[in-house]
């Protein structure tokens, strides 16, 4: 029994799972990553065609309630979230999303390929996400 | 004196208070050392805070017991409807292991039991955990008459693995928390030579962050031979882990 539950740690500890990327915000906060000149348009690209808080659940394609990108608030709330499943950072570099087909246009048929993010735009996912963090917020 | 098998069939239904265990159906342990296997089809709808849908799956299993122990080992192949993706996958797989410690017949027996499952599913769709998790637990059963009465209390907890995605109990189609301490009590009426029904109350209570959970259900059991049936609907009663769910399970002993 006991070997046996080693080699099903062994197989846990190999699943290839989200994992935070570990990335801080420069001290002190450059700004120059921010809702209105990357994020917004980052899931614009990436993101809305499945969440988008108008969509109900039938046509948003796997998207958890309550995951809506379409707000800096929305982002804000899962920010953790977006890091774990699709930023870049030094302690994971999580391609998790966006998923390999999309619907054109949002809640439509997955009738095309996602639109990838490169590697460097998902460095600065995580990088804007840690430093919006820590902003003074209104909402 | 041998085991009677109507005891060890409600054993076999008393593995860790999983919604898992609520399936793991059918085990014929009556005395001699045996082989078994069985197949179940499950079928279910959910509507969690953040999901809704609805599963179907096939759990193939196969199964060895004797006078004392009982293993099974399952593997579960789901069809996932959630907020409007369809997935197809294996779940997690689970290996599940009794030993009767105390009592020999049917009138008052108790053990131990250890489950085991394994990260075959994808925790990113809900289909697995994402980790190890291990379950034991202590069970008991009582007979008198036609009447048998059941229980269990376990412990789950996982190894390795970290969040659940910050969802709390996961995955979509067995949730469970991170750590859980978990109990089954069930009766069971012979209606008839080879036919029981039963009631069953399953549930699972959060050890830190998580859900907790409560499922009820009824069955019926029709036993032929080395062949037993079981027919069962369940319905959530707490902790979302499905609004209903039916199984039907066949078993043969070889």
């Amino acid at each position: 029994m006991r070997s046996i539950l080693i080699v099903l740690a062994l197989v846990g500890c190999t699943t290839n799972v989200p994992t935070p990327t570990g990335t801080t915000c420069p001290d002190p906060d450059p700004n120059t990553l921010t809702y209105d000149n990357f994020g917004m348009q980052f899931m614009t690209d990436y993101c809305i065609q499945c969440h988008d808080s108008a969509l109900p659940r039938s046509q948003r394609h796997g998207a958890p309630l309550y995951h809506d990108f379409e707000t800096l608030f929305g982002v804000f709330v899962v920010s953790g979230h977006i890091d774990e499943r699709a930023g870049f950072g030094p302690d994971a570099e999580n391609a998790f999303m966006p998923p390999d087909r999309c619907p054109s246009v949002p809640g439509g048929a997955l009738d095309s390929n996602c639109a990838q993010p490169s590697s460097e735009e998902r460095r600065k996912l995580a990088e804007w996400l840690a430093c919006e963090r820590d902003r003074p917020h209104t909402f | 004196m041998p085991v009677g098998p109507r005891a060890v069939v409600l054993v076999a239904l008393l593995g860790p208070a999983s919604v898992r265990a609520d399936h793991d159906h059918g085990a014929m342990q009556a005395g001699p050392s045996s082989f078994g296997a069985s197949i179940a089809f499950v079928a279910a709808s959910f509507d969690t805070m953040i999901y809704a849908g609805d599963y179907q799956s096939v759990v193939p299993s196969a199964r060895w017991s004797n006078e004392r122990f009982f293993v099974s080992a399952g593997l579960p192949l789901y069809r996932l409807l959630e907020n409007g993706r369809t997935l197809y996958g294996p779940g997690d797989a689970m290996i599940h292991g009794r030993f009767v410690a105390l009592g020999s017949t049917d009138r008052a027996r108790a053990g131990v039991a250890l489950g085991v499952m394994a990260p075959t599913g994808d925790p990113l769709t809900g289909l697995g955990m994402g980790h190890v998790m291990v379950m034991p637990s202590v069970w008991g059963t009582v007979r008198r008459g036609d009447v048998m009465l059941a229980g269990a209390a376990g412990f789950g907890h996982a190894l390795g693995g970290s969040t659940h995605q910050g969802h709390g109990a996961w995955p979509l189609v067995e949730p469970m928390n991170i750590s859980e301490v978990t109990w089954t009590a069930s009766g069971e009426l012979e209606l008839a030579v080879a036919l029981r029904a039963g009631v069953v109350f399953s549930g699972a209570l959060p050890v830190g962050e998580g859900n907790t959970r409560a499922v009820t259900g009824v069955r019926v059991v029709w036993t032929e031979g080395r062949v037993e049936t079981t027919a069962a609907i369940q319905a959530g009663l707490a902790g979302d882990p499905f609004i209903f769910r039916g199984v039907l399970e066949t078993a043969l002993r070889f």
